[in-house]
């Protein structure tokens, strides 16, 4: 179990708790729990790299604790 | 320029209608090429053109959220507001399925409640199919009554947030629209009708089969009178039939076991025709598991009364030959009994059967899902991760 931690830039900043095998899918859905914005309007990011749906965060080597970007579709 | 909504255009839902659209998958559809390259200075016979060349619908695909051809076309129809006559047109015309649902989807953004669904519901008979863009960017196979169920139904499609509409009953109930009358009501109120005139005709039997107990009575000559009929060149077993009534009770001898048996398959004969278009009924509308189950009771019935016309007539001595002729009918009945409940819908027999089985692997996974989902873990925060991620169909932390 690691938590990531989500920031939008524009005053939203969420720690999400998931297991390292969810795919970035399942990130957003968390993420939108949280949020109160929709799953497929939100698109998170490492600098220009824009992470895919189906891809695990095992994968991407995402690791407890780390900072993504969150943005809007 | 470009992009400023005609002048003369009415606000809708008290803001520029281009607003209906949000801002970011606003800005992505004016940078799109196929917005600046097409859709510049489109009127609204243009337009129809235009349309007239789609062959996908859809909301944003792709990383970067890119629109499609579809999402540029309601764009520039909120843009320059075509009057109410024209969307109508686009709706009503037959030919081109794409610039049909264009029509009901702006109708849907723009138009009134009781307009949207008066001109939409006709369009739930249509079953053409249409292609669809999917967010991964592949195409998926739709229908146009489903997409038209989408828009009447969801508050979202297409990446667009649709208007919130009254509810249909909401609008009987104020009496601006009528109850909704589908198209498949007559087929239901035919097969409806046939079916009260066969459960009447199951009526009808239970009543010979009192007057049949109660000995000789209008009914049951009747039915003698028939088999008398039928038996014309048999006088051998007319006399038998009409012996048969009166020795009932004493069962006398083997020749009127055999003619019972007979009997009884001429009359099981009659039976099966019964059954048999019974069935084609049946097979029809499996679906309608509520008329099937009237169906089972009353075909139970009937086997309930042919098993006591069977018990009355077996009261006999002579148990040698009748138990052998007795067995295979008996097998008959129930071979027939397995095959007349297979066509009906099996759930109901399984069902049955595996309650009280299911029961218990029930229990036992309900105490082992507790434990899975996690959602009784001792640390409370943990613990509402894993409901939350329960809800959203996640497995649970680990």
């Amino acid at each position: 179990m690691i938590e990531v931690v989500l920031n939008d830039r524009l005053g939203k900043k969420v720690r999400v708790k998931c297991n390292e095998d969810d795919t970035i899918c399942d990130l957003k859905k968390l993420v939108a729990a949280q949020t109160g914005t929709r799953a497929d309007k939100s698109r998170i990011q490492k600098w220009s790299n824009i992470y895919k749906d189906h891809i695990t965060l095992k994968d991407y080597e995402i690791h407890d604790g780390m900072g993504l970007e969150l943005y809007y579709n | 320029m470009a992009n400023r909504t005609d002048p003369a255009a009415k606000s809708i839902r008290g803001t520029n209608p281009q607003n209906l659209v949000e801002k970011i998958l606003r800005s992505k559809i004016y940078q799109n090429t196929y917005w600046k390259e097409q859709c510049f200075g489109l009127t609204a016979e243009t337009l129809v053109d235009k349309a007239m060349e789609l062959d996908h619908l859809g909301g944003t695909h792709g990383g970067n959220r890119k629109p499609t051809p579809f999402m540029c076309l309601v764009m520039k129809m909120l843009q320059i507001q075509p009057e109410k006559e024209i969307v109508i047109e686009f709706i009503k015309n037959d030919d081109y399925k794409y610039v049909r649902i264009l029509g009901a989807f702006y109708l849907r953004l723009t138009g009134t409640d009781v307009d949207v669904y008066r001109y939409l519901e006709p369009l739930y008979n249509d079953y053409r199919k249409l292609r669809q863009k999917l967010p991964e960017g592949k195409f998926s196979l739709t229908h146009v009554d489903e997409v038209i169920d989408e828009l009447l139904t969801k508050d979202y499609s297409c990446d667009i947030a649709l208007p919130r509409i009254k509810k249909r009953w909401t609008l009987e109930t104020l009496g601006s629209l009528e109850p909704r009358r589908s198209v498949l009501e007559d087929d239901f109120e035919e097969e409806e009708e046939k079916e009260e005139n066969d459960q009447l005709d199951g009526l009808e039997d239970e009543a010979h089969e009192k007057d049949y107990y109660r000995g000789r009575s209008p009914a049951r000559e009747r039915d003698r009178d028939r088999r008398r009929d039928r038996d014309r060149y048999r006088e051998r077993d007319y006399d038998r039939d009409y012996d048969r009534d009166y020795d009932r009770e004493r069962g006398r001898g083997r020749d009127r076991d055999r003619d019972r048996e007979r009997d009884r398959d001429r009359d099981r004969d009659r039976d099966r025709d019964r059954d048999r278009d019974r069935d084609r009924y049946r097979l029809r509308d499996e679906k309608d598991y509520g008329r099937d189950r009237e169906r089972d009771r009353e075909w139970e019935g009937r086997e309930r009364e042919r098993r006591d016309r069977d018990r009355g007539r077996r009261r006999s001595h002579s148990r040698s030959r009748s138990r052998s002729r007795d067995r295979k009918d008996r097998e008959g009945g129930e071979h027939r009994k397995r095959h007349a409940r297979s066509s009906t819908s099996p759930r109901r027999r399984d069902g049955a059967e595996e309650n009280g089985t299911r029961e218990e692997p029930k229990k036992k996974k309900e105490r082992k899902e507790k434990k899975e989902d996690g959602t009784d873990h001792p640390d409370p925060e943990i613990a509402e991760a894993n409901r939350l991620r329960a809800s959203l169909g996640l497995k649970p932390l680990k």
